[in-house]
């Protein structure tokens, strides 16, 4: 490559450089990267047609590769531009929109960024407008191979096999130096599994690695004692993920007898090699977990716990015949509180007659004490009632005489007028005088008073002996 | 080969919740508590016995060492 023509043109540098060099400079670096990039941007804008693969979004730019069987490049659009792609590519014109492993046409031309003190350079192509071409030839390959396998029946037999919870040895395809090896011891750790662990290592990227991971899983089957075996590799783009899509590699791990979890690649990847394994996991620390279904150190805490609880079980099935004494004493104590209780209420029921006439005594002093209370108070109420009477008689009385006194006045004078003619006392005050006997009888005739002799002459005022002659 | 020395651990444990359960439930009689307890006994030492042999210490090998020592034994 020629010198960057600004900088062939400028003045010579102050720093002498390298002793003997029939090179020019040296020039700082920040003003040739400038001119590299003036240089690239000069470059004609062109058409290019290959498969898009790795695309991924930034914040302002989106980037993918665009490869072909001889060479690819970096491209990067930015997000302005790619949201007019993907607009023209969802309209009744467009081709669909670009994913992964589609050929596309790109036009833009060559860019560079100079970088700086704290970023580093890269070079792309400056995408401008995009089309699809149609489906990617490897996608399609890929999933031609798919049903291929799937229509023989490929994709269920390891997913048939059964996939040990505690296996005693586990097989492990990885890279020897890769992140997955790490990822996997910690997994198991954390487990607390520390059984047998047999490595298998072998290239998990390029066209070596699918005949490798064939060899490696041959050699774990021909072990024996493997349960359970592993192939595991990071992240990558799809393309640095092709080994994992290989035919034979794919056939021999779905006839394999020992079960096979894969992961490859991140969970947004996805290779033949998930889809005819036992298991497929995102991660190798998924891998292991799933390797190892439970946690050990849980499963010996819950074991213990299990033993204890058939101990305690095995001591209640027993424990009624030590304690068939007790239940005999118990039953004693039992049938003397049923005697006494039997006795209790006899001794009640023999004291029931005499209980009974007490209370029938009872009950007659009662009613007599209420009847005399009852008669005192009839009659109480009786002699009230008579002195009411009496008291309403005597007034009756009363008025009745006075009634009768005031209406009679005249008859009881005539009355007394009456009497009064009758009283001898009258009689006597007018002169007459009465013959009496000396005991007071009186002597109406002269014959009687001969016979009496000694005789009493009453007078009005007084009395006075008298003898009569002879 | 008996039948619980064939028994995997994933089965023996399952077994092991299943007697507990039934032991749980006070349904079994006398007899069949104690076998019960018996076997469970059994299948926890089957259990124990795995996870004593995945809780020593972990052994790593490498495949191809593996290969071939098993190759160098092959009379």
């Amino acid at each position: 490559m020629t010198t960057p023509a600004p900088l062939a043109a400028s003045e010579t540098p102050a720093d002498p450089g390298i002793p003997g060099s029939a090179l020019a400079g040296p020039f700082p670096v920040g003003e040739y990267a400038a001119a590299l990039r003036r240089q690239l941007r000069s470059f004609a804008h062109v058409q290019l047609v290959g498969e898009l693969v790795n695309l991924r979004a930034a914040r302002a730019r989106v980037y993918f590769e665009l490869r072909d069987g001889t060479g690819a490049i970096s491209c990067a659009v930015w997000q302005r531009d790619w949201d007019q792609i993907l607009a023209r590519a969802g309209g009744a014109a467009g081709g669909g929109v670009p994913v992964n492993g589609m050929q596309v046409v790109i036009a833009g031309g060559c860019d560079f960024y100079p970088g700086s003190a704290t970023s580093s350079p890269s070079f792309s192509f400056s995408v401008t407008d995009l089309r699809v071409a149609g489906e990617g030839d490897l996608l399609a390959r890929i999933d031609r191979l798919r049903k291929a396998l799937d229509a023989e029946g490929l994709l269920e037999l390891q997913r048939r096999l059964p996939l040990p919870l505690l296996p005693r040895t586990i097989g492990v395809i990885t890279g020897e130096s890769g992140k997955a090896r790490d990822d996997i011891l910690a997994a198991l750790h954390r487990r607390g599994w520390a059984g047998r662990l047999v490595w298998g290592f072998a290239p998990v990227q390029d066209r070596h690695a699918a005949p490798a991971i064939v060899r490696a899983l041959g050699d774990l089957a021909a072990v024996g004692e493997v349960e359970v075996a592993i192939v595991a590799r990071g992240g990558g783009s799809l393309a640095d993920l092709l080994c994992f899509c290989d035919e034979t590699l794919c056939r021999t791990v779905a006839l394999l007898g020992v079960p096979v979890i894969a992961s490859v690649g991140h969970h947004t990847d996805r290779t033949l090699l998930d889809d005819v394994a036992a298991v497929s996991c995102s991660t190798p620390t998924h891998a292991a977990e799933a390797a190892v279904g439970i946690d050990c150190r849980r499963a010996r805490a819950e074991a213990t716990a299990a033993a204890a609880r058939l101990r305690d079980h095995g001591r209640r099935a027993i424990q009624p015949r030590a304690s068939l004494p007790v239940a005999a004493s118990r039953l004693r104590d039992h049938g003397r509180r049923a005697v006494l209780a039997r006795a209790r209420m006899l001794a009640t029921l023999s004291r029931a007659p005499a209980d009974h006439l007490a209370r029938q005594r009872t009950r007659l002093h009662q009613q007599l004490r209420e009847a005399r209370a009852g008669s005192r108070r009839r009659l109480a109420g009786e002699h009230a009632l008579t002195q009411r009477r009496a008291l309403v008689l005597q007034r009756k009385v009363q008025s009745s005489l006075l009634d009768c006194l005031r209406r009679h006045p005249n008859e009881l004078n005539q009355l007394a007028l009456t009497l009064a003619a009758h009283d001898p006392q009258r009689t006597l005050e007018r002169g007459y005088a009465l013959v009496q006997s000396p005991s007071g009888e009186p002597i109406s005739t002269a014959a009687r008073a001969r016979e009496t002799a000694d005789l009493r002459l009453r007078f009005a005022d007084d009395t006075v002996p008298a003898r009569v002659l002879p | 080969m008996t039948e619980s020395q064939s028994m995997t651990y994933e089965t023996a444990a399952a077994r092991v919740e299943e007697i507990i359960r039934r032991l749980d439930s006070g349904e079994a009689s006398l007899d069949e508590t104690l076998a019960l307890v018996q076997e469970g006994k059994t299948l926890i030492e089957l259990c124990a016995g795995e996870l004593e042999s995945v809780g020593a210490a972990l052994e790593e090998l490498r495949l191809d060492e593996l290969v071939a020592r098993l190759e160098d034994e092959t009379p």
